[in-house]
């Protein structure tokens, strides 16, 4: 039996849907390696972000939790965090919003008067939504500033994208099936109605010689012959028909929907997370990016005002996280699910790291080295016209107790490898 | 043909085969009118009120009533004002919206659902179809640019609002999310993300301070109505003014290069 | 698209020459358009299924080594290749150009209006391409990404390929016009420089746009007012009406003279 299933005929609009709708594939980061470090290393500091799991069908839910502080020095370039919407970093709705919340509080609405300084928890359900491997990170955004964005993690979404629903159920008792098909159907038959009017109306025009032997008449004084009694019937007819299916149109639509609500726009509030008692004071003395060794070294003071004495376990900017491989505490603070792309191999390197007793003041010289720096770009320090950075700092007790400390200042590049 | 076109073309004067010409030239003026305005007017209207008329969770009854039917009148206002004026053709206005609302459906498809993935309930369009055809058939009634303006540009945005709830009043559903209220069409903007669009960036009603019961969208729409009045006036004559057949002369040498006989000629050339 | 004039037939065959020339195919010639045509969807169908593929999978993040290889590759490519072709196709159109329009023939004077109309039909094509089609998928791109570069995957289609493309055309016309037709090279037709250069400062008014992206705008509003400038350019496309008046205006007498007296026109 002879096959045609090659011929050209059939190929070029199998191709063309193929290409139409082609999945995507492993994308990595969205942008937010573009974002100047000062943005990001002095803005929204993310930690104890989780993601409950990488792997979901179409309709399944993943729930992204974690924590952000509003660092204190916040950059003169971004606006202060007054206006704030909890999102998610995804490549566009391949991911449907469920649910969110910040400290427990609904995220539907935008959210007003962020703390600078303070911590904030964030929760975000997510439903899967088109079949493929995305980059999913925690994001909110600020107004005037736009989007600050968390670590990402590949999670895959497996399945069939028309099998994805989004039920609700309207309170005037209406079943919503999908969203994503509510209503469609009348909002086509209504434009089509409307372009059918529209088309024989224009059709009735140019139906007949249409420029040149009307802009000749014209120019004769014949302009009886343009528009006739029967077209200024037609035209009267074309405005009762028109008012009649608006206003007619109008009444349906409220007999059928006669309970209905505006677009909800208040903003919500929440105060931010209890602060966590000082445990160390940091006193920042200098940092240095050492360009071709990778590694930032910053130097300090540490205070520690606790009754109990703290090491070092964690630097954190920017999503990176340099952990004190010496400290178990530190290690096991990282989950061993978290994407490794932004746990620094090399770790966090500490001169004297020893424990800091109570009471003592210690400088501490630590070096942050990874390749990470390059290819997060957040060498670009170097082409900011604001050299400063920041970061947290997680401290461990001898039962393993963190502590979050922020650090930053101004950061000097070295273009001599000393590493 | 009808004895009304025959007559036209009789008084045009025009000789048998210049008529069959001008009717090819016609049609390239047609496709030249729908591809050409097909990108000036949805452009137009995508970057002055594009936000409202993309998202379903912006079209509220204080900013979308007004300023969409304010723009979308715009380059129609120009387009009827010149088929008016050079050939009495009443269509401009329905030309115009035609052409719009057929753009933006492609878009819709192609753009945000077949490359974004976005649902079309995210994106259903408004449109201007039944205000833009009152338009046009009051020009033909009162065949003045005057009263044009002013009834057919009142009636413009009056029927804006009715004429788009068919299609939309279904978004405008009340659920419950999160132990709060939230219309159908908050509830698609939340659940599809666009990370360009945090929610604050609406510009929405955010709270009328009178008790109107719920009939702001008619001041808004009242209010339109008078800025559609002066817009479609100011417009008609921007197209009047566009459609200028003016020349100014070009230089000696000029001429010379392209061998026009008022110009100083060049040495025979065979 | 251009033109020779016709010398007086031999009177043997003169009766059928009068019959193919009072045929509107005498002076509509299709061919060179449709090619330009077919070209133009051509290209704009396989950039727009090029962005399906490779922009969800190479062109989310501008700093990847994908990013260069895919979608800044393409842009070093189309740029020269496209402005290129216009400058070659312009300069083509200036060397040929007629240069004796006192003795235009009325024939070929009518037929050359034809092929102009077909110049801005063909330039209303591309611009339909840049205004409409790739100009929301500017939209779509920019909801579902930060943006991290100028050169963005909808950028370099909607701007970089549409505008060379619809310059090709409008300057193209714009030549066509001011070397072929007496009428418009007599003088400059105030209209036809406001539908050419209009869309051409677009060019300009995309540095001030890509300016203000990089620096104070930071969410994606589309009726925002950095945008306005564009808005104000589009506008000049209602000045093509007034080059379709003044095809008319010349057009009529030419029916005239090439229709009512054929001997006249083939003499003149």
């Amino acid at each position: 039996m002879q096959s045609n299933a090659c011929a050209p005929g059939r190929l070029l609009p199998a191709l063309i849907f193929v290409l139409m709708s082609a999945q995507a594939l492993p994308a990595a980061a969205h942008g937010e390696r573009a974002q100047e470090p000062y943005l990001r290393t002095r803005t929204a500091h993310w930690y104890d972000v989780k993601w409950s799991t990488d792997k979901l069908s179409v309709n399944d839910t993943v729930t992204v939790t974690g924590r952000f502080r509003l660092f204190h020095d916040w950059p003169d370039a971004v606006k202060p965090p007054d206006t704030v919407f909890v999102s998610n970093a995804t490549p566009g709705p391949v991911f449907a919003r469920v649910d969110s919340s910040l400290n427990g509080v609904p995220a539907r609405q935008s959210f007003r008067d962020l703390q600078i300084g303070r911590d904030y928890e964030y929760k975000m359900v997510l439903q899967g939504r088109v079949p493929g491997r995305y980059h999913v990170h925690p994001m909110i955004a600020v107004k005037g500033s736009g989007p600050l964005v968390g670590p990402g993690k590949w999670i895959e979404v497996t399945g069939n994208q028309a099998d994805f629903t989004y039920p609700l159920k309207a309170i005037s008792g209406e079943n919503i099936e999908n969203v994503e098909t509510w209503g469609l159907s009348t909002a086509v038959k209504w434009h089509l109605i409307l372009l059918a009017i529209a088309a024989a109306w224009i059709l009735w025009w140019i139906r007949r010689p249409l420029l040149i032997p009307r802009y000749l008449a014209l120019k004769k004084e014949r302009e009886d012959l343009l528009t006739t009694n029967v077209d200024l019937a037609v035209a009267i007819g074309l405005l009762v028909v028109v008012v009649a299916l608006s206003f007619g149109g109008y009444a349906w639509a409220r007999s059928k929907y006669p309970r209905t609500v505006p677009l909800q726009a208040g903003t919500m509030y929440t105060a931010p997370l209890p602060a966590q008692p000082k445990v160390v004071d940091i006193r920042f003395k200098e940092a240095r990016y050492d360009v071709p060794g990778r590694s930032m070294r910053m130097t300090f003071d540490v205070t520690n005002v606790s009754d109990k004495p703290l090491r070092l376990g964690e630097f954190a900017t920017a999503s990176i996280r340099f952990i004190n491989q010496n400290l178990p505490a530190a290690r096991a603070n990282v989950a061993p699910d978290y994407p490794h792309d932004v746990v620094a191999r090399t770790g966090l390197a500490i001169a004297d790291d020893i424990e800091i007793k109570p009471g003592e003041t210690r400088t501490l010289k630590v070096d942050a080295t990874d390749a990470a720096w390059e290819i997060e770009r957040l060498t670009s320090f170097l082409t900011d016209v604001d050299s400063k950075f920041g970061g947290l700092l997680f401290f461990f007790d001898a039962q393993g107790n963190r502590y979050l400390a922020e650090v930053g200042g101004p950061i000097l590049p070295v273009f001599r490898k000393t590493v | 043909m009808s004895p009304n076109s025959r007559e036209i073309l009789q008084v045009s004067g025009l000789p048998p085969e210049g008529a069959k010409l001008s009717r090819i030239w016609d049609w390239c003026v047609v496709a030249a009118v729908a591809l050409l305005f097909m990108g000036a007017i949805h452009l137009h209207v995508m970057l002055t009120v594009g936000d409202w008329d993309m998202f379903v969770d912006w079209k509220d009854r204080q900013y979308w009533v007004l300023v969409v039917p304010v723009s979308m009148l715009m380059i129609p206002a120009a387009l009827q004002g010149v088929f008016w004026h050079y050939f009495r053709l009443p269509i401009g206005m329905t030309l115009g919206a035609v052409l719009l609302l057929i753009a933006t459906w492609i878009t819709r498809i192609v753009g945000w659902h077949i490359w974004g993935y976005f649902p079309f309930t995210m994106g259903v369009p408004s449109t201007i179809l039944a205000g833009a055809m009152a338009c046009d058939a009051v020009l033909l009634i009162v065949r003045s640019s005057l009263l044009t303006s002013t009834f057919g540009g009142f009636l413009f945005a009056l029927l804006f609002f009715p004429s788009n709830w068919p299609s939309l009043a279904a978004y405008f559903l009340p659920v419950e999310h999160q132990g709060m209220v939230a219309s159908v069409a908050d509830m698609i903007g939340y659940a599809f993300p666009r990370s360009g669009t945090p929610e604050y960036i609406r510009l929405i009603e955010r709270g009328t301070l009178r008790t109107y019961e719920g009939s702001t969208v008619w001041v808004s729409t009242f209010f339109a109505g008078i800025i559609c009045i002066f817009m479609h006036m100011i417009w008609w004559q921007v197209g009047l003014l566009f459609s200028t057949q003016k020349f100014v002369p070009t230089s000696k040498r000029f001429r010379r290069f392209v061998g026009l006989a008022d110009a100083p000629q060049p040495a025979a050339k065979a | 698209m251009s033109d020779t004039t016709h010398a007086i037939p031999a009177p043997g065959i003169a009766a059928q020459q009068t019959a193919d020339d009072r045929k509107p195919g005498y002076y509509v010639r299709f061919n060179l358009f449709a090619l330009g045509v077919v070209v133009m969807v051509v290209m704009f169908a396989a950039y727009r299924m090029y962005q399906q593929v490779y922009a969800w999978n190479f062109g989310l993040d501008a700093t990847s080594p994908e990013f260069d290889r895919y979608w800044m590759t393409l842009l070093k490519i189309q740029l020269p290749v496209l402005f290129g072709a216009g400058f070659v196709c312009w300069a083509y159109l200036w060397i040929t150009r007629d240069r004796n329009l006192a003795a235009l023939k009325p024939k070929v004077e009518l037929r050359r209006y034809l092929t102009f109309t077909l110049w801005l039909v063909a330039y209303t094509l591309a611009i339909y391409f840049i205004g409409s089609f790739f100009a929301e998928g500017d939209a779509v791109w920019h909801q579902t990404v930060m943006r991290d570069t100028p050169f963005t995957p909808s950028h370099i289609v909607l701007f970089y390929a549409c505008i060379p493309t619809y310059i090709f055309f409008s300057v193209g016309g714009f030549i066509y016009a001011m070397t072929r037709l007496p009428a418009f090279s007599r003088g400059v037709s105030v209209a036809h420089v406001l539908a050419v250069l209009g869309p051409v400062l677009i060019l300009p008014n995309l540095g001030f746009n890509e300016w203000g992206h990089a620096f104070w705008l930071t969410e994606e509003i589309f009726s925002h007012p950095l945008h306005w400038g564009f808005v104000v350019l589009g506008w000049n496309a209602l000045a093509l009406p007034g080059v379709a008046l003044q095809i008319i205006q010349r057009m009529v007498p030419l029916f005239h003279e090439v229709f009512d007296n054929t001997q006249a026109a083939q003499t003149a």
